[in-house]
């Protein structure tokens, strides 16, 4: 350690025009002199004009614009000149680029790096002259930072011109933290924004704290770069709370000014709190639960964490996995930050008192409308695919989950199952097995289903006057015709070289296999077990990758009435359920894809009906056959939506809007162009895009609500044209409770139509 | 020229309104060997025309076709006669039998659709600033609905 550092300033040593004396406890041992270095008489000369670095920290960004391309890294500093008292410490910005190629440059780094390890020891020296031979203490000579610089947004100001300072720690959603300062003066100052998952300095004394396990060491707030700044500004002047305004410090205040204990508001022109921000700071605990909570498990399961209610953080912070949160924790934090781009830097927009409906546009622009921007820097992974071992691992020596059925849903929606997990695996997802289950409970579950699957078969097969009846005629011949047209390239159904058993039968010429007979026999089976729903088209569709996965009739036929307890909608005689998917889809482009929608519009198509079959059978003829059986799977675990179908639905056009818009102005040409996408797409580009949409259209719902919520209550009038309306239908896209709906008893007469 | 083929289970006829409208010709297709599909045909030609609501449904052009007449003459059910008097009724619509099976009688029956599909189209075109005014969708369809 000793040497590394000798070594670093060995380097910079050829000419060196500061003094510099590093004596910084944490690395040297008191005793030893060797971090004493000493150089350049001539720099002394000059160093009247230079100023010492009392603390620097790196990566603090000006948001000039709201666009992140704008942004500009730079050091907050604070710098003492020459025998200034505190008051005329300067608290400066200066932007990476100013420093770029200079000595100094090196100084702020190592003075970010390296901090003045104790509070006293930036106190103000009472020898400003670079006294060296104090023990300890740091002293690092700079140039002076400029005083303000109209075209680098460079300022520098006395803490004597400082009123307060306006802390904002980051928090979900408004990601960066944020100061602002209000001078006496009045004079505009860029808000300061902390990238801490840039900040190296910021990282490793975030990871420290983290391995000496207390995180939120200060009070109940996450740690961050404004916070370490604030610590080192305490040594230099006094910063009061305001009551009225907590997130307001004021700086040496006048005994006017605590009186009051409130800031000047109305002089220094104090925005009023922004809406966003206000909203936010009560979700503040929810981002400190959900970070504190990553750890084996992945990101999305920190977004998920969101809806459940808070929890004491002292509660966490006892609990084993908290100690793990290691780089889980950056991880997680980069990946928040990012999925809130655009929201930080609507943030900047509000503050400039920008009213919210013009924000509006802004967020829902950056929200929504720029897919492509944010696939690019914003990776979600999908994951290896559940193994047989690893499924194994998750069950103890009874047979028995040990992992929460949520971490298990979470594994398998982002991986999904390895074939030969499948005929296990699905009987969870389809609710055959109840997931607390043990091994010898399931297996008097499948010995139970057996026979209860045989016994209803039995009843329609010997009962020679229902197999009279018109209706059951009219079903059984759909069911065959149905059957025998379903999945014939895959091989177990593509034979027919067994002779029909029934002659009358229209395939009696045609011949037959024993599993198209099996899957007749299921479906004719179901149609007799759900009576008011019966056999429609489509479900031929659904049963077949069950009955090829489980290679087992009774097993495959309970897995395919758990299934279609969430397909049943899908059927109903009045086409209600499926008009309600359409309609939610209708509402989520509009939300998410609006320029699309227009297109839409003009072409006559927002009924959606491309979308038909896709819904109706669960992109069963889109897909090739194992990508089917993949997307499937991942659909079952409703781990972030039930209706998480939609949102693939989304994803395909998300995919193909550009081209559609370009191309295909006519609803028939959509419709074709729809069906021709079949085959074509690719499934885990699709999976990843659409759990980005419904990340976005969480995110977007939220801030929408939290908006109105403020509009309502700063304006009973309310100014609300702005904001789309969140129906019922999206809302519903957020539950991950299964919609089940049963079709109503079937009226006499009716037939199988 | 496109070809659509519809579903053919009753309760996904919904669907027609968008697939229907704006057609030139419609094929009405059964099973020669299955009297209930025959009788059907009636009923599929009205939903047609209350769903695509074309300007002058009494001479919208549709073809019916009688398939599988490769099947064995014993399991025949509905006879050539019979189809024809149906069409006959209907406005003498040109009627054709087929195997789709054998390839039978098809590129005829497709001739004669095609046929009729362009002429419908030229007689539309000429008519289109009427029927571009007439905003047919989803609600306002009910009102026209006869069922
Ligand atoms: N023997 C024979 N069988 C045929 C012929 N045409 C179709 N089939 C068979 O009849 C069954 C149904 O044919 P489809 O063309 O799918 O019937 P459809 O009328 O489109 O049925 P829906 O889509 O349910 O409306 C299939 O098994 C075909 O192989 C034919 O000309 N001769
Ligand atoms: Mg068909």
């Amino acid at each position: 350690m000793l040497l590394d550092i000798s070594e670093v300033i060995n380097d910079s040593i050829g000419e060196i025009e500061c003094v510099e004396r590093v004596v910084s406890p944490r690395f040297f041992d008191d005793t030893t002199e060797s971090g004493f270095v000493l150089v350049d008489m001539d720099a002394r000369a000059d160093s009247s004009t230079k100023v010492q670095l009392l603390f620097s920290k790196s990566k603090v960004y000006v948001h000039p614009t709201s666009s992140a391309k704008d942004n500009i890294p730079g050091y907050l500093a604070l710098v003492r000149p020459k025998n200034a008292s505190n008051t005329e410490v300067l608290l400066s910005w200066v932007p990476e680029s100013s420093l770029a190629g200079s000595r100094d440059l090196d100084y702020y780094v190592k003075v970010d790096l390296e901090p003045p390890h104790a509070a006293d020891e930036i106190g103000p020296s009472t020898n400003a002259s670079n006294s060296r031979n104090t023990s300890g203490i740091r002293e690092v000579l700079v140039s002076p930072p400029p005083r303000s610089s109209i075209s680098s947004y460079a300022f520098s100001i006395p803490l004597s011109n400082i009123y307060s300072i306006q802390v904002r720690p980051p928090s979900f959603g408004w990601w960066w933290g944020s100061l602002i300062l209000h001078t006496k003066t009045e004079e505009t100052l860029p808000a300061l924004f902390f990238h801490d998952s840039e900040s190296q300095s910021t990282i490793l004394q975030r990871k420290q704290r983290t391995k000496d396990f207390e995180p939120f060491a200060n009070g109940d707030e996450l740690f961050w770069g404004g916070e370490q700044f604030l610590q080192s500004l305490k040594n230099l002047a006094a910063l009061e709370t305001s009551t009225l305004e907590p997130s307001i410090m004021l700086v040496n205040p006048e005994p006017e000014d605590r009186r009051a204990f409130s800031p000047r508001s109305a002089k220094v022109q104090q925005p009023k709190e922004d809406p966003i921000s206000k909203a936010l700071k009560d979700v503040r605990w929810s981002i400190l639960e959900k970070l504190a909570r990553v750890t084996r498990l992945s990101r999305q399961v920190a977004l998920d964490v969101i809806d459940k209610s808070p929890q004491s953080v002292k509660v966490l912070l006892n609990k084993p996995e908290v100690k793990k949160i290691g780089d889980d924790f950056d991880s997680a934090k980069v990946y928040l930050a990012k999925w809130a781009l655009g929201i930080a830097e609507e943030a900047q927009r509000s503050r400039s008192k920008v009213v919210w409906n013009d924000g509006y546009e802004d967020i829902m622009g950056s929200a929504v409308g720029d897919f492509e921007l944010l696939s690019v820097d914003y990776s979600i992974e999908r994951r290896n695919e559940v193994g047989l071992a690893e499924w194994s691992a998750f069950f103890d020596h009874t047979g028995r989950l040990s992992l929460t059925v949520s971490e298990v849903k979470e594994r398998i929606f982002h991986g999904g199952l390895a074939p030969a997990v499948r005929s296990q695996a699905w009987l969870f997802l389809l609710g055959v097995f109840p997931w607390d289950s043990d091994e010898s409970q399931r297996r008097s579950i499948l010995s139970e289903k057996r026979n209860e699957y045989y016994r209803l078969k039995g009843k329609w097969w010997n009962d020679t006057e229902r197999q009279d009846d018109d209706f059951w005629k009219d079903q059984k011949s759909r069911i065959e015709k149905d059957v025998h047209r379903t999945d014939r390239n895959i091989s177990i159904f593509s034979d027919s070289d067994t002779p029909h058993p029934d002659p009358e039968s229209r395939f009696a010429e045609t011949g037959t296999n024993l599993h198209l007979e099996q899957l007749k026999d299921l479906l004719i089976t179901y149609n007799e077990y759900n009576v008011n729903l019966g056999y429609v088209q489509g479900m031929s569709d659904l049963l077949s990758p069950l009955y090829v996965v489980f290679q087992d009739d009774a097993i495959a036929f309970w897995a395919f009435c758990g299934f279609m307890k969430r397909m049943e909608r899908n059927f109903l005689r009045d086409q209600s359920g499926m008009r309600q998917q359409l309609l939610s889809l209708d509402h989520l482009v509009q939300l998410m894809l609006p320029k699309l929608y227009v297109h839409f519009e003009k072409a006559d198509s927002t009924h959606f009906f491309f979308f038909f079959r896709m819904l109706l059978v669960w992109y069963k003829r889109e897909f090739e056959w194992d990508d089917v059986l993949r997307l499937w799977e991942v659909l079952w675990t409703d781990y972030l939506s039930s209706q998480f179908h939609l949102f693939v639905a989304l994803a395909i056009l998300d995919k193909n809007k550009d081209e559609i818009m370009e191309h295909y102005t006519q609803f028939d040409e959509i419709l074709k162009y729809m069906n021709e996408l079949s085959m074509k797409i690719d499934l885990e580009d699709t999976l990843v895009r659409a759990e980005i949409l419904f990340t976005r259209f969480k995110k977007t719902v939220d801030m929408v609500d939290r908006k109105r919520a403020e509009q309502n209550n700063e304006d009973a009038a309310g100014q609300q044209e702005g904001l789309p309306k969140i129906s019922d239908e999206l809302r519903l896209l957020l539950s991950k409770e299964v919609i089940e709906t049963k079709e109503v008893e079937r009226p006499p007469n009716a037939g199988g139509g | 020229m496109q070809i659509w083929d519809t579903a053919g289970q009753e309760r996904f006829q919904s669907l027609g309104v968008a697939f229907y409208r704006g057609a030139d010709c419609c094929v009405l297709m059964y099973d020669v060997n299955n009297a209930k599909s025959f009788e059907a045909l009636e009923n599929w030609r009205d939903e047609f025309l209350i769903q695509a609501n074309p300007r002058d449904p009494d001479s919208f052009p549709f073809v019916v076709i009688g398939n599988k007449i490769d099947v064995e003459d014993s399991k025949r059910a509905v006879s050539t006669k019979r189809a024809q008097a149906f069409c006959a009724s209907k406005g003498n619509l040109p009627y054709f039998e087929t195997s789709a099976k054998e390839a039978t009688g098809v590129e005829q029956a497709f001739e004669v659709v095609a046929r009729n599909a362009l002429q419908q189209e030229d007689a539309q075109d000429f008519s289109q600033e009427y029927s571009d005014a007439i905003n047919i969708n989803l609600d306002s369809d009910s009102s026209s609905c006869a069922c």
